[in-house]
């Protein structure tokens, strides 16, 4: 069973999945709230004790203010977890007295690792051939800093801008095919765009658009929605140059998720080689999206 | 003659000294304080996601306000300029407990949120404009706000129930399993179209594995970081409640509950990495400080 296949069973389980953990809450709630009515007769819900200690040291400071009040109330509950007359007694321990403490740690370090290996274990299982010296480098660079601001990460390690580029070329193929229909802007600023390396120039456009988002975003949303996006895209046509533009910048708007780094360096460069210009188009056509909404 | 074997192996409670609650507090606020201000400011971070970015500032916010407050109280408490059994006092400290309640509360359903945005955004991308329509996200964001604030008031009026904590400890735990779930899902999706756009027929092909091998290992150094802060810094807390509750006289347990303080300044300290895994990120919100912070006087940025 591949992945994939395990993704869409599971969301259509997923719903269902979350109604029945929603009935799960309620029943546990009404449970615990039948046990802790009934908590008055049974002996092992010693924290109540502990919670409600009777503090008779409140008792000398009452006297001084009113008898009333001491009359009215013997005891004074108080919320304090560390009172001075200690109760525990710490004879006979058998392990290091902070086993717990310790086991808690190793056990969250544990589970924090783990999961990180999992992910990246099943990034692995999907690039079989690598040249060694490439891999290795990369293996230690992801360890070593969240933020990449190498260089020569233009070239090699643009992620995002070759599966970009071949993943998307089909869009913005579509998309000029339409433009050269007489409307010039577009082939200008891609021409202005395409003053740097084309990867760039496209992975500018894209991600600008978008807040932040990576190659895994813009592949996916190609890869499910292909036909109804096509579909939509042609339906664009008629529609006015900054409507077309502003709906297809919108179809890119998405959260920074995967490559939140990679993305972030990239809007760095981005703000050094692309100035205002995509900005300045989303902003507009954020306004334009206001004013039709 | 109990007292001398208690001092002698007893664990002493871990006291962390008021200057650094003061300046988790008082760097978590300026943070916090500036990502909800540019949010609010610039337009073009007026969409459903950024909204949910800046609720989990505002609540961060008022999280390390009220923490930075109670401190100072202790502090006066302390030194003998207020009455710690005083009424008045009693009362604003509990209101104070009810709004730190709250804002925990409401930072995570604030984090909740901003996953299962990410999730309908990444799995019914087409429709995310009719479903998460700003507002629904404002009557989501109101409806956050008042429960936690129901919550945060219910919990400190009936705190020695055990109910309750027994409500707040498995309302964290299963918002822990379906915000990893989601972000786990949502990775695996973003891996197999990875997959599927490098096996496109484009040249360079021994880049691409290399390439896609980068951006899904960032993709798991990202969900990990993100998740991974959320349960170090959640976790010992809740796992203090839990303690509370099964073992209160076991002196291991005793051990573990004398960290407490610690573990308040790891719940706090939350409200100082939020802000660097969500709202940094964009680079427009960080365009949007820069003009801020910078920009009062400078011709530097147009």
């Amino acid at each position: 069973m591949t992945a994939c296949n395990i993704l869409q069973s599971s969301r259509r389980h997923l719903v269902p999945l979350l109604f029945n953990l929603l009935l799960v809450i309620i029943v546990v709630f009404v449970a615990a709230g039948v046990f802790v009515g009934a908590d008055c007769c049974l002996d092992w819900i010693v924290a109540k004790e502990y919670f409600c200690v009777p503090v008779q040291v409140e008792m000398s400071d009452f006297h001084n203010r009113s008898q009333t009040s001491a009359r009215r109330s013997d005891y004074v509950w108080q919320y304090e977890y560390y009172d001075d007359e200690e109760p525990v007694s710490f004879e006979g321990l058998k392990a290091h007295r902070y086993s717990i403490v310790i086991g808690f740690w190793v056990g969250l370090a544990v589970f924090v690792i783990f999961m990180f290996f999992v992910l990246t274990l099943l990034t692995k299982t999907g690039a079989p051939h690598q040249d060694n010296p490439d891999s290795a480098e990369k293996r230690h660079r992801p360890g070593s800093c969240l933020v990449d601001i190498d260089g020569h990460q233009d070239e090699n390690d643009k992620a995002f801008s070759r599966p970009l580029l071949a993943g998307s070329r089909s869009y913005f193929n579509f998309y000029i095919n339409e433009e050269d229909k007489g409307h010039g802007k577009q082939k200008v600023e891609e021409k202005r765009a395409g003053k740097h390396t084309g990867a760039r120039a496209e992975q500018g456009t894209f991600n600008r658009n978008r807040g932040v988002s990576s190659s895994g975003m813009d592949e996916m949303e190609e890869d499910i929605e292909e036909a109804g996006v096509h579909q939509q895209l042609t339906g664009l046509i008629e529609q006015s140059k900054t409507d077309r533009e502003c709906t297809f910048l919108s179809h890119f708007n998405i959260p920074n998720f995967v490559n939140l780094d990679h993305s972030s360096t990239l809007g760095e460069d981005d703000l050094l080689y692309e100035p205002s210009v995509i900005l300045e188009r989303q902003s507009k056509c954020h306004d334009a999206h206001f004013d039709i909404h | 003659m109990n007292s001398s074997i208690l001092n002698q192996s007893h664990c002493p409670e871990v006291v962390v000294p008021n200057p650094v609650f003061f300046t988790i507090g008082a760097v978590s606020f300026a943070e916090n304080f500036l990502v909800v201000v540019a949010v609010i400011r610039n337009r073009n971070l007026h969409l459903p996601m950024y909204c949910f970015i800046c609720s989990l500032a505002a609540f961060h916010a008022i999280a390390s306000l009220t923490k930075t407050l109670e401190n100072l109280m202790i502090v006066f408490a302390d030194v003998g300029h207020l009455n710690k059994k005083g009424s008045s006092e009693t009362t604003l400290d509990d209101a104070i407990d009810s709004l730190l309640c709250m804002s925990f509360l409401g930072s995570f359903f604030s984090i909740l949120a901003i996953a299962v945005d990410r999730y309908i955004t990444i799995f019914h991308a087409l429709r995310y404009h009719n479903i998460m329509t700003m507002q629904r996200t404002g009557a989501i964001l109101g409806i956050i706000w008042t429960v936690c604030g129901g919550l945060g008031v219910l919990m400190i009026l009936f705190f020695d129930f055990k109910l309750i904590m027994i409500c707040f400890v498995i309302l964290f735990f299963i918002s822990l399993v379906i915000i990893c779930s989601l972000y786990v899902y949502m990775f695996m999706l973003a891996r197999i179209h990875a997959r599927k756009i490098a096996a496109l027929p484009v040249g360079g092909r021994n880049n691409h594995h290399q390439q896609r091998w980068g951006s899904n290992m960032r993709g798991a150094q990202t969900v990990t970081i993100l998740f991974g802060t959320l349960v170090v810094c959640w976790s010992p807390f809740f796992f203090h409640l839990v303690i509370i509750m099964v073992c209160p006289m076991n002196p291991y347990c005793e051990c573990y509950r004398s960290l407490f303080q610690l573990h308040v300044a790891l719940l706090t300290s939350h409200a100082l990495f939020d802000p660097a895994i969500y709202a940094f990120r964009i680079a427009e919100l960080r365009h949007t400080l820069r003009k801020m912070l910078l920009c009062s006087d400078w011709k530097l940025c147009s």
